[in-house]
């Protein structure tokens, strides 16, 4: 039997027995059950909120993400290439990324206020350290032949990070990339949540996907909904690592095995 | 004689220049790099001259070093204490998990789909639902954290039992090993760096998801508390839980940092990666 044909079934297995067990034994109103989350599911598609709402989240994503890759590959570039800033910045650079991002969401609130923008604060701090060190890794282990071949034929030194440091590392960059996106992703959700849960409301401004979750929560009640959003966060992430996955095989070079 | 007495006098110097050297090299640019740091952070402070906005590193230390005294002790204690129930609760069930999907091709088969449906949600998608059923309270975070950390437990025991090689089982049971002996003895060593890769892979999630768990959805610990804090605007307390918030997560990591050496300094996978 192929391994499809027993995820499937066994999928199929959990989703009845989950719905037997809260008909036949559990109280609908206070657990969820499949067939109510596929007509949240539906219900929220349609009205386009949750479209929305996601649209919304992955901008934020982005947007931070791009940030995060502008900085991490310059910081990683220059700890690489210069020792003594790498022996200035290493401990800085550990001493923050111990810090749990989302325990900035107090300072990030005040210093950006509670629209959109504290939140890609927040994200572009988780998704920057992976990125540094990946880029930093990446362009030590650069074989030093290239750069000598490189100089040799008269290579800038513009050419020389763009065509060679960069070029080179890119494959192990995009591996940090891909962490980054995962941490991201996770982080978005919580920043929404914090600022949804803590300021209330009427402080919204725009609504992501972990303040439509909040909403959901405290205004509808609707726990069916949430176990959908639940799901299309789990779906989007599946979707961002195949994403990334494809960047990191166009990124290597012609022949290597991925 | 002379020889022992030379190696001796070889290996003192040694010593010596190896103690030396060590202390001539670490210190000195963690304490420049953090005096710099220190520095600009005044410096910024200075220039904002809001102590809500920015509050200067002196007031952030002589906060903290007054928490110490009053609420900090009491907010690390329980977040310790979730991180350590939700993180014994996740990991002995991934590792038990993992133990069967090894042993039962129907286990596995079972558990398979489950794993690749769960894993992509993250512990924070759970936050609400989490909320909902058990009320803003520490089992929040106890539960998220016992989610996230079966994950790379289970992943990490099931790859390091399934790549063990097999010629130290064949040569085991021709020596008459028994399949008990077997398991203790060969395959669980062999599977421990792997293992062990996922105890620091398991805690280093645990810690953020607990930190966010805290802020978003109980009512103790120091991620509930950063905020408490900022609904009074006493910016430089919230400033000291950030800082305390990143020397534990350093030091929880060098602990299984220390582990893994103590424990499988043997691995040739660990020596590289270091």
């Amino acid at each position: 039997m192929p391994r499809w044909v027993t995820r499937i079934a066994v999928l199929a297995g959990v989703i009845l027995a989950w719905e037997m067990g809260v008909r036949l034994y559990g109280n609908p109103q206070r657990f969820p059950y499949p067939s109510a989350v596929a007509t949240a599911l539906v219900r929220d598609l349609g009205s386009g909120r949750l479209v929305v709402a996601v649209v919304q989240s992955l901008s934020r994503v982005l947007l931070a993400f791009f940030f995060a890759a502008a900085t991490g590959i310059v910081v990683g570039v220059a700890i690489a290439v210069f020792r003594p800033l790498d022996r200035a910045l290493s401990p800085i650079i550990d001493s923050l990324r111990s810090i749990a991002p989302i325990v900035w969401i107090p300072m990030a609130v005040l210093w950006f206020g509670i629209t959109g923008r504290a939140a890609i604060f927040i994200v572009a701090y988780a998704a920057v350290f992976p990125i540094i060190l990946n880029t930093s890794e990446a362009v030590r282990r650069l074989d030093r032949r290239l750069f000598d071949a490189a100089l040799t034929l008269g290579a800038g030194p513009a050419t020389l990070v763009v065509r060679v440091i960069l070029r080179g590392a890119m494959p192990t960059i995009i591996v940090g990339a891909r962490v980054a996106m995962g941490f991201a992703w996770a982080s978005i959700i919580a920043a929404e949540l914090a600022m949804g849960i803590k300021l209330g409301e009427g402080a919204q401004i725009s609504i992501g996907l972990g303040q439509l979750m909040v909403n959901t929560l405290y205004v509808e009640r609707d726990l069916n909904g949430l176990v959908g959003y639940m799901l299309t966060i789990g779906l989007i992430a599946i979707l961002i690592d195949l994403v990334m996955r494809q960047f990191h095989r166009l990124a290597l070079p012609a022949g290597a095995i991925p | 004689m002379n020889k022992n007495a030379a190696s001796r006098v070889v290996k003192h110097s040694l010593a010596l220049r190896r103690g030396k050297s060590a202390l001539r090299a670490l210190p000195w640019e963690l304490v420049l790099s953090l005096a710099v740091l220190g520095l600009l952070w005044q410096l910024a402070s200075d220039a904002v001259a809001n102590r809500i906005l920015l509050p200067s590193p002196g007031l952030v230390l002589a906060s903290l070093w007054q928490l110490l005294g009053s609420d900090l002790p009491a907010d690390i204690a329980a977040s310790l204490r979730h991180l350590a129930i939700g993180y014994f609760i996740g990991t002995s069930v991934g590792f038990v998990l993992a133990l069967v999907a090894a042993a039962s091709r129907l286990a596995d088969a079972l558990l398979d789909p489950l794993v690749e449906l769960l894993r992509p949600i993250s512990g924070i998608a759970w936050i609400p639902i989490a909320i909902a059923i058990l009320g803003i309270s520490e089992a929040v975070p106890i539960f998220l954290i016992a989610y996230v950390a079966v994950f790379p437990i289970f992943l990490n025991t099931l790859a390091g039992i399934r790549a063990v090689d097999r010629r130290l089982i064949a040569a085991a049971e021709v020596l008459g090993a028994g399949s008990a002996m077997i398991q203790v003895r060969v395959i669980l060593p062999a599977a421990l760096p792997m293992i062990l890769a996922g105890v620091r892979l398991s805690l280093g999630v645990s810690w953020m998801t607990l930190i966010a768990a805290e802020l978003i959805g109980a009512d103790s610990g120091l991620g509930w508390r950063s905020f408490w804090y900022e609904q009074f605007f006493s910016t430089h307390n919230t400033m000291a839980i950030i800082l305390t918030v990143g020397v534990l997560g350093y030091l929880l990591d060098s602990c299984v940092r220390l582990l893994q050496r103590s424990l499988t300094g043997w691995s040739r996978d660990l020596r590289e990666a270091r």
